[in-house]
């Protein structure tokens, strides 16, 4: 049971479930039970960026010349990007890590969590080029109960199977008694169902939450404000596109059991919960756009068309599961995100990899934000 | 509609006016589904993202047959 960095055993590795089999000895790719994780693998290597390279100069002006409330949603958001990608950036390797049987699946997930890391840098790099103190920024998502709030909605799956895997890797199926617990039944049935439950939530995280914190993101590019930020949105929804389909695939084998014939039946048992946890997040983001724009509106997007945009891609990454679409809106209210979200011409120009804004994030680490107050980029 | 084999369904439905939400323009996002009602469609690659069966992406697929399509 417990956890083998080289398991020495012989098996075929070919005929190891995703999940809860052996664990993985040989990193091997030239092989694959799944070749689709070997794919996006692949294409997510060929996405490979650095924050630094999108220059923020003129977004630091645009900040300053935000009205209040317009700053309020485009920090709320940041933080709660930064909070999102938080998460993303351990905790595919910490949960499913311990659990994966498939040297593809390992390594597409440890190459996923790889360019959240990415993600959470470049929410520095925005941060310390738009305001003279990262720190209240950074400290306000421990605290602010809005922001706390989502994060125990988008942890809480997680920490359940990783609670339970813990519980699996050192005492093996069984019913135990732990002193801070009580009594607490392990069984594989338990483990694959709290799996298939968090991978759910996670599809969740990143093709609904996500995708709501892109619209305000690009509201703000959509009125040529904050363009540098857009730039760097733009680079992480082209991977988050990919990590949502990955997502997406896992359930959809799951669900058809040709991985796990039991994945079948959890998934079939599991539907309601699944469709629950998309909907209850849907009502979370709902709140979420109420709190974003309680002082004001800005032109272009309002609470009640962000909750219109929540209700339309719910009920898209419903169906791309199998689900039934939950909710009335049927199209799109913000077909301007598209020209935003596409990533075809996402580019970054080589000439911007050493600009002054990267070195003034550099130099600010080393003599204290106050030492810039006058500096205008 | 008439539709051409030349190019991918997507970019003939936006020249005649129907939008399409789209991403990646390349087959990993799923953004640009349809229900494909009647009719047949070939991937000159295959898509990275999941396609179920009665479904189509927009943006890599070629028309080979008459189609009925719609929105999800
Ligand atoms: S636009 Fe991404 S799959 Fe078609
Ligand atoms: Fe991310
Ligand atoms: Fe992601």
């Amino acid at each position: 049971m417990s956890y083998s960095t080289f398991n020495r055993k012989h098996f075929d590795s070919m005929k190891e479930p995703m999940f809860f089999g052996e664990n993985v000895n040989v990193a091997r790719y030239d092989q694959q039970k799944h070749p689709i994780f070997e794919k996006l693998i692949e294409k997510q290597l060929s996405f490979f960026w650095r924050p630094e390279e999108v220059d923020l100069s003129s977004d630091r002006k645009d900040f300053q010349n935000l009205e209040p409330h317009e700053q309020h949603i485009f920090l709320s958001n940041l933080k709660y990007q930064t909070l999102l990608d938080s998460v993303q950036g351990r905790s595919p390797n910490v949960a499913l890590l311990p659990i994966v049987s498939l040297p593809e699946l390992e390594t597409w997930i440890e190459t996923w969590a790889f360019s959240e890391t990415i993600h959470s840098r470049s929410y520095t790099h925005i941060i310390r080029n738009i305001v003279n103190d990262p720190t209240a920024i950074f400290d306000d998502i421990t605290v602010n109960e809005e922001i706390t709030r989502r994060a125990d909605s988008v942890s809480k799956y997680y920490d359940q199977l990783i609670e339970m895997v813990n519980l699996y890797n050192t005492l093996g199926v069984g019913t135990h008694t732990i002193s801070t617990r009580g009594e607490v039944v392990i069984n594989l049935r338990e483990l694959k169902k709290a799996l298939y439950l968090t991978i759910a939530s996670v599809n969740v995280l990143e093709a609904i939450r996500f995708y709501v914190s892109f619209a305000c993101s690009f509201a703000f590019a959509e009125r040529t404000l904050m363009e540098g930020n857009a730039k760097i949105i733009k680079l992480i929804a082209r991977d988050e596109a990919l990590h949502l389909t990955g997502t997406q695939h896992m359930l959809n084998i799951m669900a058809s059991g040709r991985d796990d014939p039991e994945m079948a039946l959890i998934a079939e048992e599991c539907k309601s919960e699944v469709a629950e946890i998309f909907i209850d997040a849907a009502q979370q983001e709902k709140e979420w756009s109420r709190y974003l724009f309680k002082d004001g509106s800005m032109i272009g997007l309002n609470a009640e068309i962000l909750s219109q945009y929540v209700e339309y891609i719910t009920n898209m990454r419903m169906q791309a599961i199998g689900l039934e679409a939950h909710f009335d809106t049927k199209s799109n209210p913000i077909p301007w995100i598209n020209a935003w979200l596409v990533s075809d011409n996402v580019q970054v120009a080589p000439q911007e990899a050493e600009i002054s804004s990267y070195l003034v994030g550099q130099i600010d680490n080393d003599l204290g934000d106050s030492d810039f107050d006058d500096f205008d980029l | 509609m008439l539709v051409s084999e030349k190019e991918p369904l997507l970019p003939q439905l936006e020249r005649a006016g129907v939008l399409v939400d789209y991403q990646c323009r390349e087959g990993y996002c799923s953004s640009c589904i349809l229900k494909l009602l009647r009719g047949h469609v070939i991937y000159p690659t295959e898509p990275l993202a999941w396609v179920q069966s009665g479904y189509m992406l927009a943006c890599c697929a070629i028309v080979k047959s008459d189609i009925e399509i719609s929105f999800l």
